[in-house]
């Protein structure tokens, strides 16, 4: 539905570089990427603030390259949320709608109506200065969806906020998704935003999109030893955790169960680094919790590591040296046996479908 | 160490204080009114005013999309244009005077202008042409620090909620830099109130012809005259204080003295 074709611009220190991207309708598509990547300016580049050097940008049939960026209909919201400090948050809300000359009473309803479903129909007398980040943050979101636009651009919404109200604007942001049907495009540093919200993501490295995929793609293939250390983890597996004893047991679609020293059950994400992996040929005998036995898949050489990828019920990753590797004979069809502690297990929960 | 910073703080602070005083206390206050009523310093205190208030206007027009400029976009000589911009901050008035003196008196621009009805040397006119040239850059400086305080990404969001770049300043921009502009409108007012050097200059000191305040200041003491010469002092100091409480309110994170 967005379709972007090689684009590039350079703008003082930062720039984009022969960007192609495609984005799909109802989509949530994370931007990746360590500071200075560009991320920010590709999407002030989507939204019109900047006119690219070269390439082409199209909204659905429509060419949008050189549109003016209140033609486009997409909306974006920043860090900073940058809250006009000079109006109320209703007048900031219906900001975009009086650009529009939609009648006054007509403006009222509509931005009653946002403000309902963001909860802060409280806060439409005050000013943007006496509010918190969290409500600032929800005012800057119906600010930018009373106009309802086709994509909404989010650069790095959260970071401004504590932990708790970021968990928080994670549910928030996935239910106005589904309530809305809005295509969003968010920035993010925070892997809990991609495994919570993202459908697929895209990583970003000097200007360049060096991978875009489905989330657990990108995450189990990183395409280079870049996007493997800027993800710094090896495994992601879905499943339900539950309580037993005083750890939770996390049990995966069709795979083993495996336990984490973690208080968060329901639907979870699990995430393991895949240094914390051990492999062995017989059982191993630890204090780790979890021994799972299966079958290597693949193993991809990385500089002086390998990256040994099982099939234990669900894909698993460890990471070895090559001197290890070839100690212990590891190489494809090889059975083994993987062992990791509870305490290695970072659990998270999954937002999209709590409520 | 103390004591000596200290002792030195109050007396020049008496100091200020005693001579402004003196300088209100001069003639009685019959006297004053007397002097204020005359149709001289009438004369005086409208003249001012309007050339004043129609300078100052003339000053927000121009600073306001120069200002802009320097503060927002990158462009061929910004570095040379802010220098430029600074000089007639540091030149004495007198000089600013002859500049503009030489350039419509002499130059065939002058003349041209001349011709076309543009009369400046020694007429009402000259005056706001004078206040024009010395004050913009004050202005130009105050509301391009008061731009630059303003993040652009405002803008950015104003565009893509349905502004132009023209609404977007004039929806956000400019109301957020509100503070500078009202801090500057009224200094360069005050300043356009208090000018002399280049007044003097270029439209000459005619009695009720160029005889903005500070001109029937000077004109009066030169005759001798000082009660009508306080008269005109009085109202200035009574401009700078205002302007100073003004300031002292507005400016807010805009550092203009």
């Amino acid at each position: 539905m967005l379709h972007i074709e090689s684009l590039s611009i350079t703008l003082g220190e930062f720039s984009v570089r022969d960007v192609s991207l495609e984005v799909q309708s109802n989509e949530y598509f994370i931007i990746l990427g360590p500071t200075g990547a560009g991320k920010t300016v590709l999407l002030e580049t989507i939204a019109g603030i900047h006119t690219p050097d070269s390439g082409r940008i199209f909204l659905g049939d429509r060419e949008i390259t050189s549109t003016e960026p209140r033609s486009r209909n997409i909306g974006m919201v920043y860090q900073d949320y940058m809250l006009f400090p000079h109006l109320t948050v209703e007048d900031n809300i219906a900001f975009g709608l009086h650009q529009r000359k939609i009648p006054v009473d007509e403006q009222r309803a509509i931005v009653e109506d946002m403000c309902i479903l963001l909860e802060i129909h409280h806060l439409t007398g005050r000013y943007p200065g006496s509010l918190s980040g969290g409500e600032q943050q929800r005012v800057a979101l119906a600010r930018a969806l009373v106009l309802k636009p086709e994509i909404l651009l989010l650069d790095e919404p959260m970071s401004a906020l504590d932990h708790r109200t970021r968990e928080r604007m994670r549910m928030e942001l996935s239910r106005i998704q589904r309530l809305t049907g809005t295509t969003i495009i968010q920035i993010t540093h925070h892997f809990e935003d991609v495994f919570a919200l993202a459908d697929r993501i895209a990583i970003m490295r000097e200007g360049r999109v060096v991978q875009v995929g489905e989330t657990s793609e990108v995450f189990l293939h990183p395409l280079d030893t870049f996007i493997a250390e800027f993800l710094g983890i090896g495994n992601i597996i879905r499943g339900t955790s539950s309580r037993t004893g005083n750890i939770a047991q996390i049990t995966t679609g069709n795979g083993p169960v495996f336990y984490a020293a973690s208080s968060i059950f329901g639907e979870v994400v699990a995430t393991i680094h895949a240094e914390d992996v051990i492999l062995s040929q017989e059982p191993f005998i630890s204090s780790a919790r979890n021994c799972l036995f299966g079958t290597i898949s693949e193993t991809i050489p990385f500089g002086s590591t390998v990256r040994v990828i099982l099939d234990v019920g669900f894909p698993l990753t460890a990471l070895l040296t090559r001197e290890s590797c070839h100690d212990l004979h590891l190489e494809q069809g090889s059975r083994v046996y993987a062992t990791f502690k509870a305490s290695a297990v970072h659990v998270i929960p999954v937002t999209r479908t709590s409520e | 160490m103390r004591r000596y910073c200290l002792s030195l703080t109050y007396l020049i602070f008496f100091s200020i204080s005693a001579i402004l005083l003196c300088l209100i206390l001069y003639s009685p206050l019959p006297a004053l009114t007397a002097s204020l009523a005359s149709p001289e310093i009438r004369f005086a205190i409208l003249l001012s005013l309007v050339t004043s208030v129609i300078s100052t206007i003339i000053c927000i027009a121009i600073a306001i999309p120069v200002a802009y400029a320097l503060a927002r976009y990158q462009f061929f000589g910004k570095r040379i244009a802010n220098l430029a911009l600074t000089i007639p901050l540091t030149l004495p008035p007198l000089v600013a005077g002859i500049g503009l003196l030489l350039f419509f008196g002499t130059t065939p621009w002058g003349k041209a202008l001349e011709t076309l009805g543009f009369v400046v040397i020694f007429t009402p006119l000259g005056i706001i042409v004078a206040e024009v040239f010395v004050n913009i850059p004050y202005m130009i400086r105050i509301l391009r620090s008061a731009f630059t305080t303003v993040n652009p990404r405002y803008e950015y969001v104003a565009k893509t909620l349905g502004c132009t770049d023209t609404s977007a300043f004039f929806q956000v921009t400019l109301p957020m830099a509100r503070h500078g502009l009202l801090a500057g409108t009224v200094i360069t007012w005050s300043k356009a109130m208090g000018e002399f050097g280049a007044v003097l200059m270029v439209a000459g000191a005619t009695t009720m012809r160029t005889e903005t305040l500070p001109i029937a200041l000077y004109l009066n003491i030169s005759t001798g005259d000082l009660n009508l010469a306080v008269a005109a002092a009085t109202i200035l100091i009574l401009i700078s204080l205002i302007t100073l409480c003004a300031v002292e309110y507005f400016d807010r994170g805009v550092h203009v003295f």
